[in-house]
């Protein structure tokens, strides 16, 4: 073992010592340093041996790493040994990467299913919310917006729920304002890097020079309506944040530590930049964590109950309404259907305009009354308007009013349209009859008139009275031409139609000659009963003439029992025949 | 990635934004050059294989009412200098322009371009001034946006130079 000049006792060497002397010496010495000597000897051997060091250092490791822990430094023990570990497992997976295959194995699955899982219901939460956007009143707003812009609807729902959303980081040499690393949120268009971040310091160039800022000083913001530029400041670069929306003033701590950790961790390349930017691309660990969202609070987004509650109760009214309003117009329009079908009415047009139902079309003025219709079926009058033009209509029964408005008929006689053809029937005083026909041809619509069956009222008179008269019968006992009381009160009855019936004939200008005709049985003597009858006939003349009748137009004459008036059969029939009986002849009497 | 902030630099109207407008990608309109007074484009050369993006800085030319800002210069790599052939002022404006770099930013690699040479008969600079030019150890290249003579040329040298190739 070689002497050790740290420990060697200094020795003067012009002492002379003897060889006894040194012995002795040398072994004090030894007795005295023997121990230390072995000590450090040992030491040394700790020191200097790499595997007694490795042991000394797997006994405090442990220990050691835990303290880290226990004083809060665990993340610089990571950071230090991050890359070792990568480069170890990626060893590890180059020599053979079943053997940590084999050991993730147990991991993998239940972290896939979970990220699927979380997939899924992110997908599902903003199903959900663009489901409630899409039935709120701001969703219709949105959704008019997106209709309006151009963009899609997700993407306005997305830019009104998000408070704020850090759309892309730039990380910039200050020196050159060359993009070093650049990272972008999901779904976001990106602009070139290197373009963005020239201008961007070409502005903060011009703002400077414009307003004489100090070469230090930048631009902490620019804001452009609801997307603001933040720019966080470092020694070599800086980090320019692109944010939609309003984000938080502790965001800035967050860029102020990502560019502190970039300076620190790329120190070195920083300072040496020459364009090259690959050293860089690990910095987008560092800038991804800045690329911030903020969502605004879900419950506010949610339908509360009396929201739904409205919904619903709007939503019955609603339904409500719609039934209303189609059975009331199902009953405008059978209601319009059936004025159609009313005579003297056609309906050219019908339909809801302005909250009124409006019928438009021909109407005779003899026709229904479409207001009053409108009262039997049960709809609101008010809200009907009617457009009429009028005309003559031709239907039969129009045109038996027109007929009847124009004629003015007596109580006495009827009126009817069949197929335009007028028929009248009934008595009509003879003034009202005279003027008929002319009348009857003015009427608009009726081609044609059937007017057999009316007749004067004094012609009508006439008839009744020459009916009376021929049916009057004066029986006389048999043998014998004596008026008997009985039949002398029937031959009184029958004087007051008698000169009815002449007066009425004068007045027709017709001549009246009433025969009396005397009847006999057929029993006896033709020529007895011939007598017999022709004196019975001049009796019943004489007693009219008696009373009042004149004799000129009584013509007495005995036909025996030449026309019986009934078989004789029996004696009943027999007697009926013993009679006096009349008949009526006219002529036309020349004009007086 | 290797990137290389230029700057184009001349006196007003010498072509400087065009001669890169049909060779450049660009997102930004010409009325940042009088606004900003600077334009960022970007274009992409190839050099012995390798990818060199540059991103120009469009200077808006220097005239009365307005001075080159130097600080756009700040951390360029190189430049392109640019005359206009037909007018002599405008190559004694370069000159001067070249020292104004070297005072503000030090010695870094540039080309010199006398712009217009489609302009043959209204063509002012002497061929002995560019000789005068070259013997300074200037880069020298006639190039015309209208024909795009040399306009790739231009920023392929500049490139080299920048690269130390």
């Amino acid at each position: 073992m070689p002497d050790d000049p740290v420990i060697r006792l200094p020795l003067d060497p012009n002492e002379e010592v003897s060889a006894d002397a040194g012995k002795s010496f040398e072994k004090l010495r030894h007795l005295i340093l023997a121990p230390e000597q072995e000590g450090l000897a040992r030491l040394r051997d700790r020191v200097e041996n790499p595997e007694q060091r490795a042991s000394d250092l797997s006994a405090v490791l442990p220990e050691a790493i835990r303290l880290l822990r226990q004083q809060g430094r665990a993340e610089d023990l990571a950071e230090v040994l991050a890359p070792t570990v990568e480069s170890a497992l990626r060893e590890s997976v180059q020599k053979d990467p079943t053997t940590l295959a084999d050991a993730l194995f147990p991991v993998m699955g239940p972290a896939i299913r979970r990220s699927i899982l979380q997939t899924l219901r992110l997908l599902f939460e903003s199903f959900n919310e663009a489901m409630e956007q899409s039935l709120s009143l701001r969703g219709l707003q949105w959704r008019f917006e997106a209709l309006r812009t151009g963009r899609p609807f997700s993407e306005i729902v997305l830019l009104h729920s998000l408070v704020f959303r850090v759309e892309q980081v730039f990380l910039i040499h200050k020196k050159t304002s060359l993009p070093l690393c650049h990272v972008v949120a999901p779904s976001v268009a990106m602009q070139d890097p290197s373009l963005v971040s020239g201008m961007l310091s070409a502005i903060q160039d011009f703002v400077r020079d414009s307003f004489q800022g100090s070469q230090g000083q930048v631009i902490e913001k620019l804001q452009v309506g609801e997307l603001e530029v933040w720019v966080e400041d470092g020694p070599q670069a800086v980090i320019a944040a692109v944010i939609r929306g309003m984000a938080p003033p502790a965001y800035r701590s967050e860029l102020v530590e990502a560019v502190e950790r970039i300076h620190r961790k790329f120190a070195h390349q920083l300072e040496k930049f020459q364009g090259e930017t690959s050293p860089f691309d690990s910095a987008t660990e560092d800038l991804t964590p800045c690329l911030e969202s903020l969502h605004r609070e879900k419950g506010s987004l949610r339908p509360r109950p009396y929201m739904l509650v409205f919904a619903c109760v709007a939503l019955l009214l609603l339904g409500g309404w719609f039934a209303f309003s189609a059975r009331r117009n199902h009953k405008w329009r059978a209601y319009a259907e059936s004025l159609g079908q009313q005579p003297g009415i056609v309906v050219t047009s019908s339909g809801r305009h302005g909250g009124r139902f409006v019928i438009s079309g021909l109407r005779d003025p003899l026709s229904a009354d479409p207001q009053a219709l409108l009262q039997s079926s049960g709809l609101n009058p008010t809200q009907a308007e009617f457009h009429w033009s009028a005309y003559y209509a031709l239907d039969d029964p129009i045109l038996q009013k027109r007929a009847a408005n124009l004629l003015k008929p007596p109580a006495s006689v009827s009126l009817g349209v069949t197929d335009g053809v007028l028929h009248v029937q009934g008595v009509a005083p003879d003034d009202w009859l005279a003027s008929f026909p002319a009348r009857a041809a003015m009427i608009p619509g009726i081609r044609d008139v059937e007017m057999s069956r009316l007749a004067g009222a004094s012609e009508a008179e006439f008839q009744r009275l020459q009916g009376v008269i021929r049916a009057a019968v004066v029986t006389f006992p048999i043998g014998s031409a004596e008026i008997i009381p009985s039949q002398s009160a029937s031959l009184k009855v029958l004087l007051p139609e008698i000169t009815a019936l002449l007066q009425e004939a004068e007045s027709l200008h017709e001549s009246v000659v009433i025969n009396v005709v005397g009847h006999s049985d057929s029993t006896g003597e033709e020529s007895t009963n011939q007598l017999l009858s022709k004196n019975r006939a001049d009796t019943v003349t004489w007693a009219l003439v008696h009373d009042g009748s004149p004799r000129s137009s009584l013509r007495p004459r005995g036909v025996a029992s030449a026309q019986p008036l009934r078989p004789e059969t029996d004696e009943e029939a027999r007697q009926y025949n013993r009679s006096v009986t009349f008949s009526i002849g006219t002529t036309v009497a020349p004009n007086p | 990635m290797l990137q290389k902030k230029i700057c184009m630099l001349g006196s007003f109207a010498v072509g400087k934004t065009s001669l890169v407008r049909r060779y450049v990608e660009s997102i930004y309109s010409d009325a940042y050059l009088t606004t900003v007074g600077v334009k960022i484009d970007k274009k992409t050369v190839q050099l012995s294989a390798q990818d060199v993006t540059l991103v120009l800085w469009d200077l808006y030319g220097e005239d009365e009412f307005q001075k080159i800002r130097w600080a756009h210069f700040r951390g360029a790599s190189g430049y392109v200098l640019v005359a206009d052939g037909t007018r002599q002022a405008t190559l004694e404006k370069a000159i001067s322009l070249e020292d104004g770099v070297r005072q503000a930013v030090g010695s870094i690699p540039f080309v010199f371009v006398l712009n217009k040479a489609d302009l043959a008969s209204s063509w002012e600079v002497d061929a002995g001034m560019e000789d005068r030019l070259v013997a300074r150890g200037w880069d020298v290249m006639r190039s015309s946006a209208k024909t795009g003579e040399n306009v790739e040329n231009a920023f392929r040298k500049l490139t080299e130079k920048m690269l130390g190739a």
